[in-house]
């Protein structure tokens, strides 16, 4: 570093051949003359103070960071053989080995999402996982949604600086999945999907706000296939998620008119509450009711936007949130302890 | 959107429209609503609220012995209300501090033992007879704000009608039992119409089976009474058409602007708006009654914006770059250059469709006004309120595009009553300026008609109705239905704006039918196995392997602070980066998922967790890697493990390398040989700019990449001395992060099967001498070179490490020692043979790393 002031560029010599001699390197920042110059500051023209106090800024810094690229190397390791299956001179009793399994614990989330894949599985649907980083055209403009209608209003969407969107749901996967699966319907066969994954929302975090959190998708789509299809297939997998509260109990549900764009009729999807049969409780709000998704068939312009002829074939599509099912069966309070990575939280999941 | 069950009622019955909303009682109707017609919020049993409270009169009203501010009054209720002190005349005694309190006014009287009504929903405030600096007031007087009939509390509400004493106030306001139900307005966002009692009252009847006929003055062929003078002349230029296509405007002369009539402002007041003076409350009356916003100029004030001018000029175009506009709401903007403004020849008047502007507002001088009743584009007004934060009720309601085939309707009925209430005449000519098409106006419907056949209405609800079951639906909620065979052509009514396909008729006649009533049937399915996703597959196999070597899965979120970027050497400029988090912690998506993992290390070992191992599997995006624009989502495995130093020393000797090693190993599918370890230091990354980035907390010579064969799967190891102290980790951490791509090829699925051979193993041991830079990989390589692949001899192999160790004395070597065990398929082995097998590699170690066998 070169200096322009010569007093500072004669301190900054000294100082850097004390450094070398130092047994603390840390002491360089506490050197006297280091002081001095600073101490000198006030006593300048005003005109010079700014240029000068700039050079003993950057001495300073120079300094700094000798001493932290040497503390650096000073706590740098050996290399070791990372070829080797343990290190050189130790016991066999001190060697690596596993955490015993009860330590370990799956994801409660994870855990319930491969459950409920499990149930989709069995009822004839395959599942792929949705994106996390999408454009426009997947989230909104194959979903039906004009540019600027105030249905895009309730997605608050994260956007990267190029204008790509943290998918606030997964119907973002609705598109490619009716592409990539439209060959099934010429051969007689549905498109089954279930696509589960994790989706954004731009909102403040509180107990019952997240702005990540993890919802399934499901797109059914032949010939056929009506409104009543639907909420049996709903109805069907709950009945069957929730077969060890219900034991031989039905469940009830129901639906609300509701607008999405990309489905018409579009439902809000409730089911009796399972944990009360309806008589109320917490988990349901005293309502005996539990809101659980939103669904309906899928709009004709999401079709046809797929390669679909809507003349032709019908479906339906619904998506539900993982984080709602695992809180209300087991109670937890704060939608935060899932992305918290505490074990506090975590190993309660045996 | 807020709707007064009572109200509805009224309007039924006062236009003939239909019958009681509710003839099963208010429960039954919300649960049909929330059936058919949308989600309810909350329903508010506001009629509660005004028991008890009775009007009266005041007969008397004298000053207060001991008080400047208080009158003593005697009220006549009629001698209706029980168990209250009465005079000889039967009049009851109140103390009153209101400024407009005088004898021969007809006020609301809250009686001893009746409820404010506005502290009815929060903290309830009973009355009594107490005595007010000596004399006793049996109850209160109340002002509109005690009444929660707006916010004014300077004066008693003033009963403007001839009314009986004794009659019950929520008798005589149509608030008895009145209920108020406040649907989702997300439900309606396509249903313009549905934001005006009008529209609701249909729906209410429609889903209920029952026909709804509009009010005679709802139509679209309505007349605007004629002028009776031309004493105000307004003339309108509408510049943007392909923005407003229809804008109506109406001088009305004379006006008297005074408080609203009280059946109004409690009308009003029921649904949250709150009352302001007679011609802005009209203006929102009619709003909320149809959905179709109104907005008044004073038209004085118009004029006086234009020196000179002898008649105001409307001009409806695009704001001019600097142009400044104070709202009503006393926020001055700059207007968005799209946004539609309302001017006058020479200055902004209005924010068309949002607001109007503070230069000419209505207020209690205004005499002469402009009624505008005007269609505004949705996705404009929609863009205008978002940037300028401004949210208004007629911002919500244009913003559901609102039929530009009602203005008129609504322009005359509200003139009407604007003549009726506040006076004034019609001093010029209506303007309509209507930019709709002759075809829309001749067939007086958005929409081309749509034909359906009754199949596939049927196909898509399920049902099995007949084109006359259907028509009838539609007849109910007014739309014109002409049958043809199996075929319905549907014609929308002029308020409707979604009904444009057949669909939309489907969902229509599923939602009047009731979707409550549909056949719950499963799809049929062959039997067809669905096939499995192997991504997810794969996840579930890592989590299952990890979780039973006594890990713990986390979750982290997809976005990290540019902070936790650098603690950990990671270059921020690769990473896409947010550009509207609300959150100062979610800048960029993460890069690996390392350093996430890193960052939740500390939390728990303070929280008492003395040995940690986290994994994760998740997802990291970088600019690097793009797929036909879009960027490439790779799948990733991270695990990180940490001890304190009481457990490490305690528990493990030697670097945490090897910890980390020995889960990698656990958890890698196949035959542990067919993965190799490279020093990280020797690792060049080629414009692998995101693998680079993901071994950036590694500390490079303490560190390998990972490859299977010659395929690069990950990198183990520990971290960087700065990055353990940025972010607080104990010195025994070290961990991994692996592709997921590798796990989802099949061909890694499972090991192969060795058969068991029938003769007994034999097993030596050899120890090598080697130089310390030798690595054991070179000595284990270069044995089972010799010693593995025996199966032409039909030998079973296996050479496993036992130690390795060095000298204290002498740091230039090592000496690792290794396990041969042999089994033959065919015949007892001796230790001879098997002894010559290692006499023989040892020679080969000796010669190709000059090995010392010891």
């Amino acid at each position: 570093m070169q200096f322009q002031n010569q007093k500072i560029s004669e301190t900054a010599e000294l100082l850097q051949q004390r450094f070398e001699l130092l047994e603390n390197k840390a002491d360089i920042l506490k050197a006297v003359e280091l002081r001095s110059l600073y101490a000198e500051i006030p006593t300048l023209p005003p005109e010079e103070r700014g240029s000068f106090g700039k050079e003993i800024n950057l001495l300073k810094q120079e300094l700094e960071a000798l001493v932290a690229s040497h503390q650096e190397q000073a706590e740098a390791l050996p290399s070791i053989d990372v070829t080797a299956p343990f290190d050189i001179n130790v016991p066999a009793d001190k060697r690596p080995r596993l955490l015993t399994s009860d330590n370990g614990t799956k994801h409660p989330l994870m855990v319930e999402l491969e459950r409920v894949l499990d149930i989709f599985y069995r009822m004839g649907f395959t599942a792929v996982e949705s994106r996390q980083i999408d454009d426009d055209y997947h989230m909104f403009g194959a979903l039906n949604f004009p540019e600027g209608h105030p249905a895009r209003d309730d997605y608050d969407t994260f956007m990267t600086e190029e204008g790509l969107i943290a998918p606030a749901h997964t119907s973002t996967m609705q598109n490619r999945i009716l592409k990539q699966h439209a060959g099934n319907l010429e051969k007689g066969e549905p498109i089954a999907a279930v696509i589960p994954g994790r989706v954004f929302r731009n909102e403040d975090l509180d107990a019952r706000h997240e702005h990540t959190f993890h919802q399934v998708e499901g797109v059914y789509v032949d010939k056929g296939i009506h409104a009543g299809n639907l909420i049996a297939t709903l109805k069907t997998f709950l009945q069957e998620y929730y077969s060890d509260v219900l034991g031989d109990k039905q469940l009830e549900v129901k639906t609300q008119p509701f607008y999405f764009p990309f489905t018409e009729p579009s439902f809000e999807f409730a089911l009796s509450c399972p944990f009360c049969d309806k008589a109320g409780c917490n988990v349901c709000s005293y309502s005996g009711w539990i809101e659980l998704l939103g669904c309906g068939m899928i709009h004709p312009n999401v079709l046809r936007e797929g390669g679909i002829d809507p003349e032709v074939y019908t479906g339906f599509a619904w998506g539900f949130g993982i984080e709602r099912l695992v809180m209300m069966k087991y109670g937890i309070e704060d939608i935060r302890h899932f992305e918290s990575a505490k074990l506090d939280f975590l190993r309660q999941f045996k | 959107m807020k709707i007064s069950v009572n109200t509805i009622r009224d309007l039924n019955q006062q236009y003939g429209s239909a019958g009681d909303p509710a003839p099963e009682g208010v429960d039954k109707l919300v649960e049909k609503i929330g059936a058919q017609l949308g989600a309810v919020e909350e329903v508010i049993e506001i009629g509660k609220k005004y028991d008890g409270v009775v009007i009266a009169k005041v007969v008397s009203c004298e000053q207060h012995p001991n008080a400047d501010r208080l009158h003593v009054c005697t009220i006549d209720d009629g001698g209706i209300t029980p168990d209250v002190n009465r005079d000889e005349n039967g009049l009851v005694q109140v103390v009153c501090g209101a400024p407009n309190v005088r004898a021969g006014v007809t006020v609301a009287w809250l009686p001893p033992g009746a409820t404010v009504p506005s502290t009815y929903d929060s903290d309830p405030f009973v009355l009594e007879a107490r005595e007010l600096r000596g004399v006793v007031s049996n109850g209160m007087l109340a002002s509109p704000k005690e009444l929660a009939i707006g916010d004014s509390h300077e004066g008693l509400l003033l009963i403007d009608e001839d009314v009986e004493p004794g009659t019950m106030f929520a008798d005589k306001y149509n608030l008895h039992g009145d209920t108020i139900i406040d649907m989702e307005n997300k439900m309606f966002t396509h249903r313009p119409d549905c934001f005006g009692w009008l529209g609701v009252a249909r729906e209410i009847a429609g889903i209920q089976g029952n026909s709804y006929k509009s009010p005679e003055w709802y139509r679209v062929d309505a007349t605007v009474p004629a002028a009776t003078s031309q004493e105000l002349r307004v003339d309108v230029r509408n510049e943007i058409p392909e923005l407003v296509p229809r804008f109506m405007a109406l001088p009305i002369a004379g006006i008297t602007v005074s408080p609203s009539p009280v059946w109004l402002q409690i009308e009003l007041s029921k649904v949250g708006i709150r009352p302001i003076n007679n011609i802005v409350d009209l203006t929102n009356y009619y709003m909320v009654l149809t959905g179709q916003p109104l907005h008044a100029y004073d038209y004085d004030k118009v004029l006086v914006q234009d020196e000179g001018a002898d008649h105001a000029t409307i001009v409806v175009r695009k704001p001019q770059a600097g142009e400044r506009l104070e709202l009503l709401n006393g926020k001055e903007i700059e207007p968005r250059s799209e946004a539609i403004l309302i001017a006058s020849v020479t200055k902004a008047i209005g924010l068309g469709g949002v607001m109007g502007g503070a230069n000419t507002e209505v207020d209690a001088n205004t005499k002469n006004i402009i009624l505008e009743c005007a269609t505004f584009d949705m996705y404009s007004i929609r863009r205008t309120s978002m940037a300028h934060g401004l949210f208004s009720d007629a911002v919500t309601r244009f913003t559901k595009g609102q039929s530009p085939l009602q203005n008129k309707a609504v322009l005359a009925k509200i003139t009407e009553d604007i003549l009726a209430i506040c006076n004034g005449q019609i001093a010029g000519e209506v303007i309509d300026d209507n930019h709709l098409s002759d075809e829309v106006m001749a067939r007086n419907s958005l929409y081309p008609d749509v034909t359906v056949s009754a199949d596939f209405v049927n196909a898509r609800l399920g049902l099995k109705l007949s084109v006359e079951d259907m028509a009838q639906l539609l007849i109910n909620a007014e739309f014109a239905v002409r049958i043809e065979s199996e075929n319905l052509t549907i014609r929308a009514p002029f308020w409707r704006t979604d009904i444009e396909i057949p669909e939309d008729i489907v969902e229509e006649i599923g939602r009047l039918y009731g979707f409550d009533k549909l056949p719950l049937e499963l799809p049929k399915r062959t039997n067809k196995p669905a096939s499995k996703d192997r991504p997810l597959e794969s996840k579930a196999m890592i989590r299952d392997a990890l979780s039973r070597a006594g890990a713990n899965e986390v979750l982290t979120y997809s976005f990290v602070h540019g902070n936790l970027l650098d603690k950990v050497g990671q270059d921020a400029s690769v990473a896409f980066k947010l550009s509207n988090a609300l959150s100062p912690d979610l800048q960029y998506y993460r890069l690996s998922l390392t350093p996430n993992l890193l960052d939740k290390i500390h939390g728990n070992i303070k929280a008492g967790y003395d040995e940690v191992a986290l994994f994760e599997i998740g997802k990291v995006h970088g600019k690097t890697e793009m797929d036909e624009g879009l960027p490439r989502e790779m799948g990733r495995v991270g695990f990180v493990l940490a001890a304190t130093p009481k457990v490490s020393e305690q528990k493990y000797a030697g670097a945490p390398y090897y910890q980390a090693l020995k889960y990698l190993q656990q958890l890698l599918p196949g035959d542990e040989q067919l993965y190799t370890f490279r020093p990280l230091q020797d690792a060049s990354f080629e414009g692998h700019v995101l693998f680079e980035q993901m071994t950036k907390p590694f500390e490079p010579n303490r560190s390998a990449l990972v490859f299977s064969g010659s395929m690069l799967i990950g990198v183990v190891g520990e971290y960087r001395p700065a990055v353990q102290k940025a972010l607080k980790l104990p010195k025994f951490c070290a961990g991994f992060e692996l592709f997921l791509s590798y796990f989802e090829k099949a061909e890694t699925a499972h090991e192969p099967y060795i058969p068991l051979p029938r003769f007994p193993k034999v097993t030596q041991d050899i120890t090598l001498k080697v130089a310390a830079e030798c690595t054991y990989q070179e000595v284990h390589n270069t044995m089972w070179e010799l010693l593995g692949r025996r199966e032409a001899e039909a030998l079973l192999v296996t050479l496993a490490p036992l130690d390795i160790y060095q000298r204290p004395d002498d740091t230039a070597h090592k000496q690792i020692t290794l396990r041969l065990t042999v089994a033959s398929y065919e015949r007892t082995l001796t230790d001879t043979e098997v002894g010559t097998l290692l006499d023989a590699a040892a020679t080969a170690a000796h010669e190709q790393l000059g090995a010392e066998r010891l």
